[in-house]
């Protein structure tokens, strides 16, 4: 996760010098008086690298997606990490009616 | 709060499972709102410099929404079944919230790079 966070802070210095670039592209174009029609090849290169990396780094910062099955292999126990008294075991036993009319036997 | 993530949630015709993980559930929403949104940042820099204005600049989020979308179906392997409840979650959750940041680092981009 360190390797993504990274790369992420690479390609956002990536687009900061790309923008600079550009800010000194208008400037030229300033004294030349011409048109901006739009940054020159190689920022534009810079610009998808960057953002590539970023696009990179967006899917392995935030974490892995887990499993929302009960009964995927990762969910099977679930335990509190304080007290191992109280364990909880994903089975099929929760899709059973309940019985609302048990009577004591007595 | 570990006890109580078993939560059952009924069918309707959307998803087949008769309970799922919530809390798990949750994880995967929070790491795709994560990418999306730092994604449309990334995005609004971009077109702020390339010197987009107006639809292009538009068509330019709707083009990286869409590849966002389809590198998060990859990156749940191409099941979408075993992280989420419905396509509709992975596809279209956090556009709109999206939109707003895309907007606000595209004007700021624009505004440093042309016009100061």
């Amino acid at each position: 996760m360190a390797l993504g966070f990274a790369i992420g802070v690479f390609g956002v210095l990536i687009l900061f010098h790309a923008a600079y670039s550009t800010i000194q592209y208008r400037g030229l174009l300033k004294i030349t008086e011409e048109e901006f029609s739009g940054p020159p090849f190689n920022v534009v290169i810079e610009l998808s690298l960057g953002l590539v990396l970023c696009m990179w780094a967006a899917l392995t910062v935030p974490g892995k997606f887990l499993s929302i099955h009960p009964d995927s292999e990762e969910n099977r126990i679930v335990s509190l990490p304080a007290n191992l008294d109280f364990m909880i075991f994903n089975h099929r036993g929760k899709v059973f009616p309940v019985e609302m009319d048990l009577k004591l036997k007595h | 709060m570990a006890v109580s993530s078993q939560e059952k949630k009924s069918s309707n015709g959307v998803n087949e499972l008769l309970t799922f993980n919530a809390e798990n559930m949750q994880n995967n929403m929070k790491i795709i709102y994560y990418s999306r949104t730092f994604l449309s940042i990334i995005g609004g820099v971009v077109a702020g410099i390339l010197g987009f204005t107006g639809l292009k600049g538009f068509i330019f989020y709707l083009l990286l929404m869409a590849v966002t979308s389809v590198v998060l179906v990859a990156k749940a392997k191409f099941s979408i079944q075993t992280y989420f409840d419905s396509w509709n979650r992975v596809l279209l959750d956090g556009f709109l919230g999206g939109l707003m940041s895309f907007v606000l680092f595209w004007t700021f981009a624009y505004d440093i790079v042309h016009i100061f």
